[in-house]
């Protein structure tokens, strides 16, 4: 019985990491906009997404953590993707955002310029990460392809990984 | 299979308490060896080993502890004369059985470490046969059923597999006979440290008070040995065993309970300024104040639910000082007191070390030899002093010795060889810092390093662990008299006591244990030495460092004639920590900052407030570490202005009001000044404006009627902003009665014109509060 379990469980995990190699299956993933381009991440390692609210500075770390935030009792980390990818930062405005990741043993919070939309696309739409984006080297975790705009897809592990 | 594993768990925990009893009772007994009480407890102790490792095939275990068993048995009879050298060999069969429990313990069994035990045994043979005495006298008053003579004359080493069983069988049977007996004679007997299930911790710290009283290790406490005592121990207090675990995970749901309260109480206060004098406020008063009773108290017991008492520790210490004193050839009594002194788990854990190195060095470097003390006209006989109190949140522990005492100048002149610090820094150390320097690594007064201690490393150990544990180190010591370490250690690790300060914007909180006192001073007590900024407090040399430099805060505003100290200590160090403000004393949550932002330096991790805010918590260690780095002249940065304003263009006026007519008037009135003014029609715009900091504003000018904020609140809010306390508000408004300009008071408004006005006058009071 757990082994069956086990099965799903796992084909469904591969379903999520590695989406171009199921040609006919359909990712769901959450875009939102830094900047000028379009990025998303698997809807389902999306805890929430929140609406800016105040955070504190922590010092001695690198200038995109912002700081830590109090979501619901626990002490939560925010790292804006804005600078992380070496653009300039802005103000927050009424569409800014805070999409609250959740990893395998990591929880932080990235702000973000502003939501898009739920996407559904098929695994074989998506292609692997170009060579030369520099700032989000390591990152991405591929392009997909789209009617009208290409998206970039995010790593989220990668994003969620301490990298200082 | 569940079932062996589960009776193995309690075997260890049980074996392992009961050999920490063993040698106890063992080293009492070598200063006492007619103590036949004593004696039969011991070989009780030895026995119970004897029988459930047996039942459990741990058959090395057995066979040791049987051979062991032989010679007290011997002993309990009057066969055998424990002398010193007997008991040398009892103690070393003694570790050898603790280290086949750690081997049970990790592997399983007790053959795969293959500790041999033939010479042990042999050994144990040799006492148990070496002196023959003609008649065994057994003593009247013994217990005939614990005397089993003949069970214990089986050597298991030459019996089959089969043989053994039945063995065990036989044995097993014994003792059930045994134990039902023993226990109808609850009273006069100890039955918990045989019955192997009823193995209740709790009982066995109360058991062992009344057993040690003894000579060469005296408790100070006087309640022991009365047996009255003994009698409501055995009637069986009701206990369970229950897992960390799970301890913990309460821990951390009154964690977020007492934020709940701190976050309660925070809307109470609120709500009472809004609503004050009606009805509701008197039940909600009692509401919040009786949840907020309980959760202390809540939090109070689960705490004690985690609390253990320090014998635990101390108990190692009897055995460890009378190794020392043999091996030193020295003669030192140990003394204890308050080892019923309670802390968390955690702590009790930590503390072992730090205390081992300390007593080590004690006997080693403090105690002097025979001949030493004698000449000095002191008692042969050195004394060592380990003693435990509570001290309001902390915990005390004390360890003195009648020693030769440390010497200041032999410190100094060490350091200095080493070059750990400049012949000037040695001039300027008072003795208390020389004392400070024992704690260095690799600094040690010994002239020979034995295998005892000398290496310079033990008290570097102290200090780590001690840091580790928010603790402060002090030493007090006289030249010829002796010497005193006290460590104070607060009591628990996850919620704690702490102060909360200012730095600029930001809110820091300090561990209340680690803070010695605040003080105000004037900027112009600070000086300069070498680049170092220090204040001269009572007749000590502080070094300060500021918070917000530390930390890297924006500058915002200037600070003023004076400014806050926090003197905070830890081991054995101070330092000066300039702050902005003084918030207050709170009790806070500790929570981790999470993998992600783990390990940074100076932070050690984060709380929630009661306005939902999260502050971080400064680790006191890291920050003394940091503070070294800083070179920044407190006095010359705080005199340089922020930003300079020389012309009234500079200036920048807000004007709040919801009337573009009303803004215009006003506006008009301060053109003849010259100054800047940017507009807001009502007070959430306003907040926003000052919020975001985009312009440096002198002055705000406020209407108090205004849609989605009105005035009194803008100034309210303005006011909670440090930077901003000095910022002129001034409320122009039509509201005239004097209940009207109280609340613009309260509200933190520093002028009130009231409507209609002339524009003279209002240009008047512009320029006089931006001083133009």
């Amino acid at each position: 019985m757990s082994d069956k379990l086990n099965q799903i469980i796992q084909k469904q995990q591969k379903q999520i990491e590695e989406p171009h190699k199921k040609e006919d299956d359909v990712v769901q993933l959450v875009g939102f906009i830094i900047g000028q381009e379009e990025y998303a991440v698997p809807i389902l390692s999306i805890q929430e997404i929140i609406k800016p609210i105040e955070y504190t500075r922590v010092p001695s770390v690198p200038d995109y953590i912002l700081g830590v935030f109090n979501l619901r009792g626990s002490v939560i980390p925010l790292i804006d993707l804005r600078r992380k990818f070496k653009m300039d930062s802005v103000k927050p405005t009424e569409d800014t955002r805070y999409i609250v990741m959740k990893g395998h043993d990591n929880t932080a919070g990235f702000v973000i310029d502003r939501l898009t939309e739920a996407i559904r696309i098929k695994g074989n739409r998506i292609g692997p990460p170009p060579e030369t984006i520099h700032a989000e080297k390591g990152l991405v975790y591929g392009i997909g392809m789209r009617e009208e705009n290409i998206l970039t897809i995010l790593k989220v592990e990668a994003l969620l990984k301490r990298d200082f | 299979m569940e079932d062996i594993q589960e009776i193995l768990e309690d075997f260890l925990v049980e074996a392992f308490e009961l050999i920490e009893q063993l040698d106890q009772n063992l080293v009492e007994l070598e200063s006492n060896p007619d103590d036949l009480e004593l004696l039969n407890s011991i070989f009780r102790v030895a026995h119970t080993i004897k029988g459930s490792s047996s039942f459990l095939n741990f058959d090395v275990l057995t066979g040791l502890t049987h051979h062991m068993e032989d010679v007290l048995n011997k002993a309990r009879h009057g066969e055998l004369k424990l002398s010193h050298e007997v008991m040398d060999v009892v103690l070393e069969s003694i570790d050898l059985m603790k280290s086949l429990l750690h081997a049970i313990r990790d592997n399983g069994n007790d053959t795969s470490v293959g500790i041999d035990i033939t010479d042990i045994c042999r050994r144990l043979d040799i006492i148990s046969n070496g002196e023959e005495v003609s008649a065994p006298v057994t003593p009247a008053q013994m217990d005939p059923v614990e005397t089993p003579m003949d069970e214990d004359n089986v050597d298991y080493s030459k019996l089959s597999d089969k043989e053994v069983e039945e063995e065990i069988e036989r044995l097993l049977k014994m003792r059930k006979e045994e134990d039902r007996q023993r226990k109808s004679q609850a009273a006069v007997s100890t039955p918990a440290s045989t019955n192997v299930a009823s193995s209740v911790q709790e009982d066995k710290y109360e058991e062992e008070e009344p057993k040690v009283a003894a000579a060469s290790v005296k408790r100070a406490a006087p309640e022991s040995s009365t047996p009255a005592k003994k009698d409501a121990s055995s009637s069986m207090e009701q206990t369970i065993r229950v897992e960390v675990k799970r301890l913990d995970h309460l821990m951390n749901l009154i964690g977020e309970l007492v934020l709940g309260k701190n976050r309660l109480l925070k809307i109470y206060d609120d709500v009472e300024e809004r609503y004050e004098g009606e009805k509701f406020l008197e039940e909600l008063n009692q509401v919040v104040s009786s949840i907020s009773l309980v959760t202390t108290d809540l939090q109070i017991a689960v705490m004690k639910t985690r609390m253990l008492p320090i014998a635990k520790v101390f108990n190692k210490f009897p055995r460890m000082v009378r190794d020392l004193s043999r091996e030193l050839g020295k003669q030192i009594e140990l003394e204890i007191s308050g080892e019923e002194t309670e802390l968390d788990k955690s702590i009790v854990e930590e503390i072992g070390d730090p205390l081992v190195h300390i007593i080590r060095n004690s006997c080693d470097h403090g105690i002097e030899d025979i001949a030493t003390r004698r000449a000095k006209g002191k008692p042969e006989t050195g004394l060592i002093q380990l003693k435990a109190y509570n001290e309001g949140n902390n915990i005390v522990i004390e360890i003195t010795d009648d020693g030769k005492g440390l010497d200041p100048d032999l410190l100094r002149s060490k350091a200095i060889e080493k070059g750990m610090i400049t012949e000037r820094e040695a001039d300027g150390m008072s003795d208390k810092e020389a004392y400070a320097l024992i704690f260095k690594p690799s600094l040690s007064t010994a002239k020979v390093v034995t295998n005892v201690s000398g290496r310079g490393v033990g008290m570097d150990v102290v200090k780590t662990n001690i840091e580790k544990l928010n603790g402060i180190i002090d030493v007090d010591s006289e030249l010829g008299q002796g010497t005193v370490i006290r460590l104070k250690i607060p009591l628990t690790l996850a919620i704690i006591q702490a102060l909360l300060v200012g730095a600029q914007e930001e809110y820091y909180a300090i561990p209340l244990a680690s803070v010695l006192e605040t003080v105000r001073i004037p900027l112009d007590e600070i000086y300069t030495i070498e680049g170092k900024n220090v204040l001269r407090l009572r007749d000590e040399v502080l070094s300060l460092v500021r918070l917000s430099d530390i930390f890297g805060v924006k500058q915002v505003y200037e600070g003023g004639e004076h400014t806050y100290v926090v003197v905070i200590g830890l081991a054995e160090s101070k330092l000066g920590v300039v702050v902005d403000m003084l918030v207050g004393q709170e009790e806070i949550v500790i929570k981790s900052l999470g993998d992600y932002l783990q390990g940074i330096e100076g932070i050690a991790g984060a709380t929630i407030r009661g306005d939902g805010r999260v502050t971080l918590i400064v680790d006191v260690a890291a920050l003394m570490n940091l503070a070294k780095g800083i070179n920044v002249d407190i006095r010359a940065s705080a005199e340089t202005v922020v930003k300079a304003k020389t012309v009234p263009s500079d200036y920048v006026v807000l004007v709040v009001d919801d009337s573009a007519m009303d803004r215009n008037i006003m506006k008009k009135s301060m053109e003849p000044i010259g100054v800047k003014t940017i507009e807001a029609s009502n007070g959430q715009e306003a907040l926003n404006m000052i919020k975001s900091s985009e312009h440096s504003i002198d002055a705000v000018l406020i209407d108090i009627e205004m849609p989605r904020m009105d005035g009194y609140t803008l100034a309210g809010e303005i006011r909670k902003y440090s930077k901003y306390k000095n910022l002129p508000l001034i409320a122009v408004t039509s509201r005239t009665s004097k209940s009207d300009r109280l609340r613009g008071v309260e509200s933190g408004m520093s002028e009130y014109i009231t409507k209609p006005y002339s524009p003279e006058y209002l240009e008047s009071v512009v320029r006089k509060n931006i001083k133009l």
